[in-house]
C-alpha cells in the first residue's frame, strides 16, 4: 500500500513572466514516514502537492512512487489520496457511501463498497455515524470522514493540504493524535503541507521548508529545529533568536559574549548570526553558576501556560542585543528584572548573515543565497540582522509577533 | 415581514407569520375557487352565490373539444423544449461561468433578450422566415421555444454552475474516479437540483405558450392553450374554461411537487440551490 515518494527538479511556471510557482524542487520521503512541507502562502507548497497528486501538471521535473515515474499518469491512476482543508464530502451522499466513493468507483457493488469502507469509519472514531449527511456532522467530524474516505481509497502516498487549518485548537491536536494512530496501522507515507510549524513538529518525521517555490532545507524533524541553514529557515520555523557576531575557531562572539558551537556546526571564520529557539534558553537568576549571559527583561508576555520574555544583554562594549526565551510554567519574572540565561551549546547553530544583497555572490551556502532573493516582505518582517539592538516597539518587532502568534488561530 | 421573522422567538411575532403566511395562501388559493366552483356547475347565472345546478357536464364538454390529445401535446411540447433548452443552457451557463466566452456580457445579453423583447413583435417577422425556409410548423415551434425558454434555463444553471466547486472534482479524481465517473457520480448529482429547476421552467415554457404556437404553428398545432382560449373565446363555456384550466394546473404542480419530494430527500447538502429557489420565477412564466 505504501511507497516511497521522490520529486526531481519539479517546477511549475506562473506564466506572465511571474517567478515561478515551484522551481527545482527535489524531496524524498522514504515508504511509510510523514514529511512536512512548511512556508509561508505562496511559498509553492501547495503547487508542490497538486503536482505530486496529479492536480497540476508540471513545467519541468518529475515525480517518482517507488522509483517509477507517476507525471505521465492521471491523478487516479496514481494511488495518491489528498485531504484538502475543507473536507469535501459529497454533500448528495451519507457519510458511508463518501467513505465507499472509492470502491465504488472503482467498479465494487454499493453493498460490497459499503461493507469494505466500514472499518475505515471505525478507524477515526465516526462508525455511528454511516447515515449521516454531511450536513448534519460538525467540522471536525467531517474532516475525520475525509481522512478516512482518502485512508479508504488505499492510497500508496496521503496527501494532507492544510488538512487540519480551519479546526480549532483542541480538534487539531485529537486530529494529529488520530493521524499518529492511523500511521502507526496503516503506515501510508504522507505528506503534509502546514504554514504552522508547530504542527510540523508534532506529526513529521522531516521537515521541508519552502519559500519562494525554492526549497530552503530539508531536514530531520527534531534536527531542523537547532540547525537551521539560515536566518530565513530560523524565522520560517518560528525562531526569534538572531545574534549577530563574528566566529573564530568554532566560537560566536557576540553581545552575549563567547558561546562555544556545537562540533556538528561547521561555520567558517567571519560573521556569522548565532541561532538559538527561544523554548531552548533557560532563564536563571542573575548570579546563578553556569549563566551564558546576564540581562535586563524588556518585557513578559503569556504564550500559553508559558510566558514569553524578552530579555536585553549589554556587552561590556555597550552593544545590545535581544534575547527571546519562553519559562516554564511557575516561574515568575517581571520587567526590569534582572536574569541569567543559558544557552544549551546542543541548542545553538550559527549561520552567515544574509542581510546585504551586495554579499550574495561571496556566499558559499547556495541555500543561503536563494534565501536572500527571498521576496521583499519577508525581509521587512524582521529587523535587519546586523541592527543588533533590536527594540520591541521598532516596527519589525511586532510584525513577527504577530507572525509568531498566527499559529494559534 | 422582516420585522415577524426577526422576532421569531417571541409569541407576538409568530402570530404574525402565521398571519402573512396565511394571508399569502389566500391570495393565491382565492382565483382558483370560482374556478372549482365552475367546474362543477351545469348552472350558475348572475346574481346566485353558488351554481343553482352542479354536474359534470363542463368535464365531458372538455373531453368532446379534444382535451386529452390536446394535454398530451402540450406535454410533449413541454417536454421536448425541457430536453433541449436545459443541456443547451447548461452548456452556455458552463461557459460563462468559467470564462471560456470572449465577451462574456454580450453573450448573456443575448442570451437574456428574449425574455426582454416582446414574443409577438420577433414571432410576427419569425413566421414569415420559418414558412419561406420550409420549416416544418412543429419544428419551428420547438425551435423558437427553445430560444425564448434558453434565458430561464442559462440563468438558473450559471447561478449553480458559479456556486459549483470544482475541488469536489479533484476529491473524486484522487479517490480513482476517471472523468467519466466524475461526470456521473459527482458533477451530475450535484448539479441535479438546478439541473431539475431550469428543465422546470423550460417545461414551462412550453407548456403555457400561447402566441408562438399559433403564430408559428399556424394554429396546425392544437395544445392545451390553445383549447383554452378557443374555449375562452366562446360564450357560455364558462364550465369548459374552468376544467381546463384547472387541469392544466396539475403538471407543473405534479412536478413542484416531485422536485420539492427530491430535494426533501437532499437535504443537509449545502451550497445547493433548492428546487423551490429556482422554480420562483416560474410564476413570471405561467402569467406570460
Amino acid at each position: 500500500m505504501t511507497a516511497a515518494l521522490a520529486v526531481r527538479n519539479l517546477g511549475r511556471d506562473h506564466g506572465g513572466g511571474q517567478a515561478p510557482a515551484l522551481d527545482g524542487l527535489n524531496l524524498d520521503v522514504p515508504a511509510g514516514s510523514c514529511l512536512a512541507l512548511v512556508g509561508p502562502s505562496g511559498s509553492g507548497k501547495t503547487t508542490a502537492l497538486r503536482l505530486v497528486a496529479g492536480l497540476e501538471v508540471p513545467d519541468r521535473g518529475d515525480v517518482l512512487l517507488d522509483g517509477r515515474s507517476v507525471v505521465a499518469l492521471p491523478p487516479e491512476r496514481r494511488g495518491v489520496s489528498m485531504v484538502f482543508q475543507r473536507p469535501l464530502l459529497f454533500p448528495h451522499l451519507d457519510v458511508l457511501d463518501n467513505v465507499a466513493f472509492s470502491a465504488r468507483v472503482a467498479g465494487a457493488s454499493r453493498r460490497a463498497a459499503r461493507a469494505a469502507a466500514a472499518p475505515f469509519l471505525d478507524l477515526v472514531q465516526m462508525g455511528g455515524y454511516t447515515t449521516r449527511r454531511p450536513g448534519q456532522l460538525s467540522g471536525g467530524q467531517e474532516q475525520r470522514v475525509a481522512l478516512a474516505r482518502a485512508l479508504a481509497a488505499r492510497p500508496r502516498v496521503l496527501l494532507l493540504d492544510e488538512a487540519f487549518t480551519g479546526l480549532d485548537v483542541a480538534l487539531r491536536e485529537d486530529m494529529h493524535e488520530l493521524l499518529h494512530q492511523l500511521r502507526a496501522v496503516l503506515e501510508p507515507t504522507v505528506v503534509l503541507v502546514t504554514h504552522d510549524h508547530a504542527e510540523a513538529a508534532a506529526l513529521a518525521d522531516s521537515v521541508a521548508v519552502l519559500s519562494g517555490g525554492r526549497l530552503l532545507q530539508h531536514g530531520d524533524a527534531g534536527r531542523i529545529y537547532t540547525r537551521p541553514a539560515s536566518v530565513t529557515v530560523s524565522r520560517l520555523l518560528g525562531g526569534r533568536n538572531e545574534v549577530p557576531g563574528v566566529v573564530v575557531g568554532g566560537e560566536h562572539r557576540s553581545a552575549l559574549g563567547r558561546l562555544r558551537l556545537p562540533t556538528d556546526v561547521a561555520v567558517p571564520d567571519g560573521p556569522a548570526v548565532l541561532l538559538v529557539r527561544q523554548e531552548a534558553v533557560v532563564v536563571t537568576g542573575p548570579d546563578a553558576p553556569g549563566a551564558d549571559a546576564a540581562g535586563t527583561v524588556l518585557a513578559v508576555r503569556a504564550a500559553g501556560a508559558r510566558r514569553a520574555l524578552t530579555v536585553e544583554v549589554v556587552s561590556p562594549g555597550g552593544a545590545a542585543v535581544q534575547v527571546h526565551a519562553e519559562t516554564s510554567p511557575g516561574q515568575v519574572f517581571t520587567r526590569g528584572e534582572r536574569v541569567g540565561l543559558r544557552l544549551p551549546s546542543s541548542a545553538v547553530s550559527a549561520v552567515p548573515p544574509e542581510d546585504a544583497g551586495t554579499e550574495e555572490p561571496e556566499i558559499a551556502d547556495r541555500r543561503t543565497a536563494d534565501a536572500g532573493r527571498m521576496p521583499r516582505t519577508h525581509r521587512v518582517a524582521s529587523p535587519a540582522v546586523p541592527d543588533a539592538g533590536v527594540r520591541p516597539d521598532a516596527p519589525g518587532a511586532p510584525r513577527r509577533r504577530n507572525h509568531h502568534g498566527d499559529h494559534g488561530t | 415581514m422582516t420585522g415577524g421573522r426577526r422576532a421569531g422567538g417571541q409569541p407576538g411575532g409568530r402570530a404574525g407569520a402565521v398571519l402573512v403566511r396565511g394571508s399569502l395562501l389566500l391570495w393565491f388559493l382565492l382565483p382558483l375557487v370560482p374556478l372549482v366552483l365552475w367546474a362543477a356547475a351545469e348552472r350558475w347565472s348572475a346574481p346566485a352565490v353558488l351554481p343553482q345546478r352542479w354536474g359534470t357536464a363542463g368535464w365531458s364538454a372538455a373531453a368532446e373539444a379534444g382535451a386529452a390529445p390536446a394535454f398530451a401535446r402540450s406535454l410533449l411540447l413541454g417536454a421536448a423544449v425541457a430536453a433541449i433548452a436545459t443541456p443547451a443552457g447548461a452548456l452556455a451557463a458552463r461557459a460563462l461561468a468559467h470564462g471560456l466566452v470572449h465577451r462574456s456580457r454580450l453573450v448573456s445579453a443575448l442570451l437574456l433578450a428574449p425574455v426582454a423583447l416582446p414574443p409577438f413583435a420577433v414571432v410576427m417577422g419569425l413566421n414569415v422566415l420559418l414558412l419561406r425556409a420550409r420549416v416544418p410548423a412543429l419544428v419551428g415551434v420547438v425551435a423558437v421555444l427553445v430560444v425564448a425558454a434558453l434565458p430561464y434555463t442559462t440563468y438558473v444553471l450559471r447561478v449553480a454552475y458559479a456556486g459549483y466547486d470544482t475541488s469536489y472534482e479533484e476529491e473524486a479524481r484522487l479517490l480513482g474516479a476517471t472523468p467519466r465517473a466524475v461526470w456521473w457520480r459527482v458533477r451530475l448529482p450535484l448539479l441535479a437540483p438546478a439541473l431539475a429547476g431550469a428543465a422546470f421552467l423550460a417545461f414551462l415554457v412550453g407548456w403555457s405558450d400561447y402566441i408562438v404556437t399559433v403564430l408559428i404553428g399556424g394554429g396546425r398545432l392544437v395544445t392545451y392553450p390553445l383549447l383554452i382560449a378557443s374555449a375562452a373565446s366562446g360564450v357560455g363555456n364558462e364550465a369548459v374554461v374552468a376544467v381546463l384550466s384547472l387541469t392544466s394546473l396539475l403538471p407543473p404542480l405534479a412536478l413542484l411537487l416531485l422536485a420539492g419530494a427530491s430535494g426533501l430527500r437532499g437535504r443537509g447538502g449545502r451550497g445547493r440551490p433548492s428546487p423551490a429557489a429556482a422554480a420562483a420565477p416560474a410564476r413570471e412564466v405561467v402569467v406570460r
